[in-house]
């Protein structure tokens, strides 16, 4: 548990002008559950990136499983495994092919490749797929063979950027079941990317990245501890109600949805004011300390300020076309 | 990295190819209708007209049947589409994400191209192979060693292509893109690869009064399609309008160039 499996020190990526990462520094203890956690577009794909070799680093350097990624990119691929956010099987195979296709090309002999190829399968439950075209497999099954696939050749630490989109609740569940049991038998690193809070509640670390800078660091216990408020969210019937919050409380957040958020621990007194507002609101919720608050706290916006659906859309069509 | 380990790597992306292209019914379908659309409609259209009449005596312009002249150029026909049309499995594998799958691997990137041009270049090896069953058909007898020669040269100028579409494809963003521009490829450089006429009108001297424009012979003398026409025909009906070793040079040139020039713009991205 005291070495790290990923080191990042002062890692910069830009594109063009845009800073995608400044001067990112993180660690990772090997064994652990670590979670990047930021909204879309915050720098974590460009990060996952740069740590499985397909982008070199503009400055900083990043070591994966003791291997430094440029210098040594080879043997940092070896030892790792990755799921992308967006799918990389080849649908028109099956399975069995697309596992085959895995296990040749990372070296595994014949013998042990057949029989973790079934083991692997077994464990996503697509046993009875095995000879299915991918095709015609649903966005679910399609992600469970991508994480098969990642497990295959046994690496040490393993990459999951946004891995549940798509997945069902108890897929969901079964998934992170065996990642665990493997952390613990064969102290596999893991490493996921995400902008759902649920997915990190049960990380061993939570990093929070936001704007392509790490924010904060730590276990979801400190981190909580640390800054999580509680917070007033509260939906003004009108403007005007909205404006004279505004202007008696100065610490007020605006967030999406006409949304207003006071931090309730911070020296506002919240009986006064529910009794002086309460006729002109809407909607009235205290917010717990969790991770939401922490990053409300950190960033002054919600995880989800911005319109993930249209995101995603975006991105599908952008695939379409073909132009990216 | 040990050496099996490669070995291994080449053959997965190799056998994918394969298994791609057998899964492509349109692929194998054009594969099998052009060489019929070419050899049956134009080479017996035009077969009786190739031949010039001299003092009375009928004679063929090459003593060849058009049949037998055009044989080896639809071969290298069949292998031009095949392998130019590989650059949409390149494109695809960019668009679809399984470059990354291939990418994070711990193969070194000239093995990854390697191997695919090397599955692209079997599957248009194949589809020349295709059209040497209609030899009998054509009046073109082969032997064993005939045979061969002209699979393994297929196999070179198969090669060669192959990168070239994969060249192509690094500057072809789209699916649609690519469709245009490789027909917009193909059929001039087979045109004027003297695939469907002869070049030397010295050959006979009826046709010495009516000589080609000068353009056109430069065309047909500079595109390099023209030397791996000839010397396919000279190993499968024994005639070559330029030295014999032009053809496999400009073969293997032309393997060796492409390729080159394909795995600088795949080290790249």
């Amino acid at each position: 548990m005291n070495d790290a499996a990923v080191t990042v020190q002062d890692v910069s990526a830009r594109y063009g002008p845009t800073i995608a990462l400044d001067k990112v520094s993180l660690l990772v203890p090997a064994g652990s559950h670590f979670a990047l956690l930021g909204p879309n577009g915050a720098g974590k794909t460009t990060l996952v990136n740069i740590l499985c070799t397909l982008r070199r680093p503009d400055a900083g350097a990043a070591v994966v499983a003791g291997f430094d990624v440029v210098k040594s990119p080879t043997q940092a691929r070896r030892s790792i495994g990755v799921v992308f956010q967006d799918s990389s099987l080849d649908d028109r195979l099956t399975a069995w092919e697309n596992l085959e296709f895995h296990g040749l090309v990372y070296g595994m002999a014949s013998k042990p490749r057949r029989a973790m190829i079934e083991s692997v399968l077994a464990l996503v439950e697509l046993e009875d797929w095995t000879h299915e075209i991918v095709r015609s497999f649903s966005g679910g099954m399609r992600r469970r063979l991508e994480i098969a696939r990642a497990l295959l050749h046994q690496p040490r630490i393993l990459f999951l950027d946004e891995p549940t989109v798509g997945l069902d609740a108890q897929t969901r569940q079964r998934i992170w079941c065996y990642l665990d049991r493997l952390r613990q038998d064969t102290g596999l690193t893991v490493l996921t990317t995400t902008h759902y809070i649920e997915e990190v509640e049960n990380a061993d670390f939570v990093c929070i990245i936001d704007h392509g800078k790490i924010i904060a660091q730590d276990t979801p216990d400190a981190l909580k501890t640390r800054h999580g408020n509680r917070w007033l969210h509260v939906v003004p019937q009108d403007e005007a109600a909205a404006q004279a919050i505004a202007a008696q409380y100065p610490g007020v957040l605006k967030l999406a949805r006409n949304e207003l958020a006071l931090p309730a621990d911070q020296g506002i007194d919240t009986d006064a004011f529910l009794s002086q507002f309460r006729d002109r609101l809407k909607e009235i919720r205290f917010q717990e300390p969790t991770l939401e608050s922490v990053f409300l706290s950190l960033t002054g916006r919600e995880l989800r300020d911005r319109a993930d659906g249209q995101r995603a859309a975006d991105k599908s069509a952008g695939r379409r076309g073909g132009r990216r | 990295m040990g050496m099996m380990m490669l070995l291994r790597g080449l053959y997965a992306i190799w056998l994918r190819e394969i298994t791609r292209a057998t899964r492509d019914r349109a692929q194998l379908i054009g594969g099998v209708s052009r060489p019929l659309i070419w050899l049956l409609i134009l080479g017996v259209g035009l077969n009786p007209y190739f031949r010039g009449e001299v003092y009375g005596e009928v004679r063929f312009v090459i003593p060849y049947t058009y049949l037998q002249f055009l044989f080896p150029a639809v071969i290298v026909l069949n292998i031009m589409y095949t392998s130019i049309q590989f650059a949409v499995s390149v494109i695809w594998d960019r668009e679809f994400g399984f470059l990354r799958e291939i990418l994070v691997s711990p193969l070194p990137r000239w093995l990854i191209l390697l191997g695919k041009v090397l599955g692209g270049s079997t599957i248009a090896t194949l589809h020349g192979g295709l059209v040497l069953i209609l030899a009998r058909f054509a009046d073109v007898t082969l032997s064993l060693e005939q045979m061969f020669m002209a699979l393994g040269l297929m196999f070179v100028l198969a090669f060669g292509l192959t990168s070239f579409g994969v060249i192509l494809a690094a500057r072809v963003r789209s699916f649609e893109g690519f469709g245009v521009f490789s027909n917009t490829i193909i059929l001039p450089l087979y045109f004027t690869s003297s695939s469907v006429f002869p070049l030397d009108p010295a050959l006979t001297r009826a046709q010495m009064v009516t000589a080609y424009p000068e353009w056109l012979v430069f065309m047909v003398q500079a595109n390099p399609i023209t030397y791996a026409v000839d010397a396919l025909r000279g190993i499968l009906i024994g005639f070559n309008q330029f030295p014999p070793a032009y053809g496999p040079a400009v073969i293997f040139g032309m393997a060796v160039v492409f390729f080159v020039i394909a795995l600088i713009d795949f080290s790249r991205t």
